[in-house]
């Protein structure tokens, strides 16, 4: 990159659209084909309810992604605690105004949209975390108060989401958000320290969980206890991906999955169906695909020039990472389920829409990544 | 605004390309790890899951637990499965479901309309689910459907062992019913879920619904297109549910039901005063749980919910009655303790008592003259006793009565037990919002007015003042697992000064025993065993102290109480009767009282050896035995 002819002058929209990071859009396009074709499975053989509804969506998505690209950085940077600040707001007005539905408190209602504070809080702390340490010079990074500060910052979100209670966003917030303090320079000692004191505090934290949350961690350690309890959605999904075996049963064959035994099957469980239907090699490349993405979009932040947008890409990475990971982690029984979806490829919008958004947000990274991005006030 | 820091910017960058890296190789050792799981799991395991034929699936199955039994004291059943049959379906193996119902219903009589209601269910839960058929099924039925199962896909015979009572008519409130699951969560125990589970409604069956219930064990099977069992995967026995022995003599309490059912409405508790343990717990009219759970159908209940008398109230630990005189001992204690009155003081009645500018009476319309405490127990005084509650205040008195077991309810094993209430000015103002009155602090005095409690908070009112420990009352003799119950360890002692308690006691023997006692009818005849107790005349409407109750109609009249306990000089056990409308309680509730304390005496269940069941946790491994663990 010549950086030498780098100018003033902003770009034309022409140019930003050729500096847009065209093959993490393509690996992340195949992933949602992927996806897109599995939900067709799933449904057994047909493009409603899921995957007709999946295509559109990631295909409105791209287009979000290609003018987020276009804004330019200082806009994310003016943004970034009015929206951190509202969505803490909105976050605390759930428990209050709430709609109730499956037995938690986690979305509010507008008009005829429903919308869960959580997702634009996952959005909104990576774009205030990657302001405030865009502002932190460097020296400062490692000190306690301004190790404290951000930690608070996910804290609170990560609070709230536990009393509503949703495990999954609160894991994710907590991921990304150390993650990014983490890719921000922090100091290891400071890991090293949580670490221990997570040893210490996991007891409190144990008392503090509901009885569902802990009866999910108890099966965890021991599904076959409770198969047809709460143990059921690993026990069957294992069931399913062994049916599977090296090879697959074949696409729109996963009889496992076709009959109803994987709950969430078109959500939080949709790998369990791909790897039956696929095998573990089908599995294998999937996973490839992910790790192949999530590598291109880290590269794109080595790209870039500021801190904030190299922390708003690292923010997509982390996300992309933390949501596959565990949800990866969770069908195949390594980790708890905590209800978290495979992003571009579990059905539901809200979860495509914050990846769209966080995507579109590194891709106004990428594109103005030569530009150089002054020290904000506080 | 921008200030541009080049140093600083490439400082940073440099960290970040550090740890983004550190990030890179961290996802593919996490990505690595799930591809090895599935490594594991699809690759290395291959075969284990893997169906034997296209087609196959495989299941896991839940296997319900059996439901524990309850027995009496004495091992005798009072609660225990009897094997049964029923058909269950899974709609998703049966093919053309119509079809198939019309099938099964030439073997077991099923009309179009039923069939529909099935099919509609069908419909809306998981095609996956098992839905029950039928159940009860005969020998015949489930052989003729084992040779057609060729032809009733997704159709199974199961064992589904029925709840059955025994001594229905005299234990019916005591040990209750089970019935249906109402609704369900996702965390809930998986027993739950299973297709025609039935859970405690009330009574024990309900009060110790999590021993009695037992764990789920589950098998893995594949299963053919047909549903039928090709191998099994693996299985984890369930775990039986614990049997409960009561700590009920159902031969006592049979006799003690037959006693309390010359009365129309009532309850009769006795309990064992050292140990706390409820020997018989009876409630008129009497209902038997066996006509509801026999398919009894919508009518029988109905009946029994409109009936006036409600036969389904346990009204021993559900029925909430003023307590009449037989809170006397709490005024009395409460003035005792106080300092308020000495043993020998005398307080002159002279038929009523004024207080605010209002009139109280005593049932003795001419007046006592001066009576002290020992008197005032013995001929039940009233003047005395507002006297002691005007001084002592509402405060002591609610006090006391907590002390002795009012307003609480007890871990006893049993369901829907009544707290009562015990009144003071935050509990006043809490319900009716409004302020205390000192006349409402004179009617407590001789337990009228706003107090009220259960026969099992009296029977433990009584076992407290006769022993001067804290007894907690138990239905429960014990359970595998749980400390045997209450044998053994004593109970705290009460802190009320023995001297107290002793002038209480002296009194209600005086009541029974001496001359113009009000208890007279609670002696046993021609038996050396001495009875102290009180009498308790509980008004239900102000009619009734305007005309002799004779001339009242029924529903007016005073409700009888009696509370008692015997031997006097080494009390063993304590009854308490309360009759409903039965008018005076030396009248009706002490012959009745004299009569159960007359049997406790005589037979002396305490005494007895007790049942004792072959360790429960013994029989749990035995079932284990018997239907192995592999594990896979």
């Amino acid at each position: 990159m010549g950086n030498m002819f780098w100018s003033r002058r902003p770009d034309t929209l022409t140019q930003k659209f050729l500096r847009v990071h065209w093959g993490v859009l393509l690996v992340a396009t195949l992933i949602a084909v992927l996806g897109t074709a599995t939900l067709y499975s799933v449904a057994g053989g047909s493009v409603t309810p899921w995957a007709e509804h999946h295509a559109l969506r990631f295909l409105f998505g791209l287009g979000l992604v290609l003018t987020m690209a276009a804004v330019p950085l200082r806009i994310w940077i003016g943004l970034a605690y009015p929206v951190f600040a509202s969505a803490l707001v909105l976050l605390c007005l759930v428990p209050i105004v709430g709609v109730e539905t499956l037995g938690a408190r986690r979305w509010l209602s507008l008009g005829p949209v429903g919308f869960q504070p959580s997702e634009l809080m996952k959005v909104a702390l990576v774009v205030a975390l990657a302001r405030y340490y865009q502002w932190l010079p460097s020296e400062r990074v490692s000190r306690p108060f301004w190790v404290l500060l951000p930690l608070l910052m996910i804290a609170v979100p990560v609070a709230l989401t536990l009393r509503q209670p949703d495990l999954g966003s609160a894991t994710l917030f907590a991921c990304v958000g150390v993650g990014l303090m983490g890719l921000a320079g922090v100091h290891w000692g400071y890991a090293i320290a949580a670490a221990a004191s997570i040893g210490i505090g996991a007891p409190l934290v144990w008392n503090g969980l509901y009885g569902y949350q802990r009866r999910r961690i108890e099966v965890f350690l021991d599904p076959e206890k409770d198969p047809l309890g709460a143990g059921y959605h690993i026990t069957q999904s294992k069931i399913a991906l062994g049916s599977g075996g090296v090879s697959g049963r074949g696409y729109i064959q996963g009889t496992q999955s076709q009959l109803d035994f994987i709950p969430e099957k078109h959500t939080d469980f949709i790998f369990t169906i791909f790897a039956e239907e696929w095998g573990f090699a089908g599995a294998a490349i999937l996973i490839l695909l992910f790790i192949l993405l999530i590598g291109m979009v880290l590269r794109m932040a080595h790209g870039c020039r500021s801190v904030f947008g190299r922390l708003l890409i690292g923010g997509l990475a982390l996300t992309l990472f933390a949501y596959a990971f565990v949800n990866m982690a969770m069908v195949t029984g390594l980790v708890p389920v905590v209800g978290v979806p495979l992003p571009l490829f579990s059905y539901g919008g809200t979860a495509m829409t914050t990846i769209m958004v966080a995507l579109g947000l590194a891709m106004s990274a990428h594109v103005h990544g030569q530009e150089q991005v002054g020290r904000p006030q506080f | 605004m921008f200030t541009p820091d080049d140093d600083d910017e490439a400082a940073k960058h440099q960290t970040f390309t550090r740890r983004a890296m550190l990030l890179g190789v961290g996802q593919v050792v996490c990505f690595g790890l799930v591809g090895a799981r599935l490594y594991q799991i699809q690759v290395m395991d291959e075969g284990r899951y893997v169906p034997l034929a296209e087609g196959n699936r495989i299941g896991v199955h839940l296997r319900a637990p059996e439901r524990g039994h309850i027995l009496d004291r004495f091992g005798e059943v009072l609660a225990s499965n009897q094997e049964g049959f029923r058909a269950t379906l899974i709609p998703s193996r049966a093919g053309d479901l119509r079809q198939t119902l019309a099938m099964f219903a030439r073997i077991v009589p099923l009309t179009a309309d039923e069939q529909e209601r099935i099919v509609q269910r069908a419909q809306r839960k998981s095609r996956s689910a098992p839905l029950v058929l039928a159940g009860d099924l005969s020998f015949e039925q489930v052989a003729e459907l084992s040779v057609l199962a060729p032809r009733l896909p997704g159709i199974a015979t199961e064992p589904a062992p029925k709840r059955t009572y025994f001594h229905g008519d005299s234990v019916g409130h005591v040990v209750g019913y089970v019935g249906g699951v109402e609704r369900l969560a996702m965390d809930d125990d998986p027993v739950l879920r299973l297709p025609g589970t039935r859970i405690g409604k009330s009574g024990v069956e309900l009060g110790m619904e999590d021993e009695l219930r037992g764990v789920a064990g589950s098998e893995r099977l594949e299963v053919d297109a047909r549903g039928r069992i090709v191998r099994s995967l693996g299985e984890t026995a369930p775990r039986p549910g614990r049997n409960v022995v009561l700590s009920l003599d159902v031969g006592l309490q049979a006799r003690v039901m037959a006693r309390l059912g010359r009365e129309r409405r009532g309850a009769v508790v006795a309990m064992d005063v050292n140990s706390g343990e409820v020997v018989a717990l009876a409630s008129a009219p009497a209902f038997d749980p066996r006509e509801l759970v026999a398919g009894a159908g919508a009518d029988a209940w109905k009946a029994r919910l409109n009936d006036p008398d409600k036969p389904l109230l346990n009204r021993a630990i559900s029925g909430l009655y003023p307590p009449g005189s037989t809170f006397k001992m709490v005024t009395a204690l409460a003035a005792l303790e106080a300092g308020a009155v000495t043993l020998k003081e005398r307080v002159e009645c002279a038929g009523s008592y004024e207080f605010a500018g209002q009139s109280f009476r005593c049932w003795h319309r001419r007046g006592h003259n001066r009576v002290d405490l020992h008197r005032a127990l013995k001929e039940s005084c009233d003047v005395y006793f507002y006297e002691m509650a005007r001084r002592v205040g509402i405060g002591a008195l609610s006090r006391m009565a907590r002390r002795l077991g009012f307003g609480e309810v007890f871990e006893s094993g049993i369901a829907f037990q009544k707290a009562g209430v015990v009144p003071d000015p935050v509990w006043k103002r809490g319900a009716f919002e409004r302020g205390w009155l000192g006349g409402e602090t004179v009617i407590t005095g001789i337990g009228q007015g706003f107090v009220t409690a259960t026969p099992l908070q009296l029977a433990v009112m009584t076992a407290r003042l006769a022993t001067g420990r804290k007894i907690v009352p138990t239905l429960i003799r014990h359970n595998a697992g749980a400390r045997p119950a209450a044998e053994g360890d004593a109970f705290q002692v009460l802190d009320i000064a023995p001297e107290w308690l002793d002038a209480v006691r002296k009194g209600m023997v005086a009541a029974v025993n001496e001359d113009g006692g009000t208890a007279s009818n609670a002696q046993i005849d021609g038996s050396s065993i001495v009875v102290a107790g009180k009498t308790g005349t509980s008004q239900v409407s102000r009619a009734s102290s305007e005309r002799g109750q004779g001339e009242l109609p029924w529903d007016l009249r005073d409700h009888a109480l009696f509370v008692g306990y015997a031997p006097a000089t080494r009390p063993r056990y304590a009854a308490v009767a309360v009759v409903e409308h039965g008018g005076s309680g030396g009248a009706v509730a002490a012959p009745m009282v004299r009569d159960v304390l007359g049997m406790l005496i005589a037979e002396d269940p305490a005494a007895k050896p007790a049942y004792r069941q072959p360790d429960a946790d013994r029989r749990a491994d035995a079932a284990g035995r018997s239907a192995p663990e592999r594990s896979d």
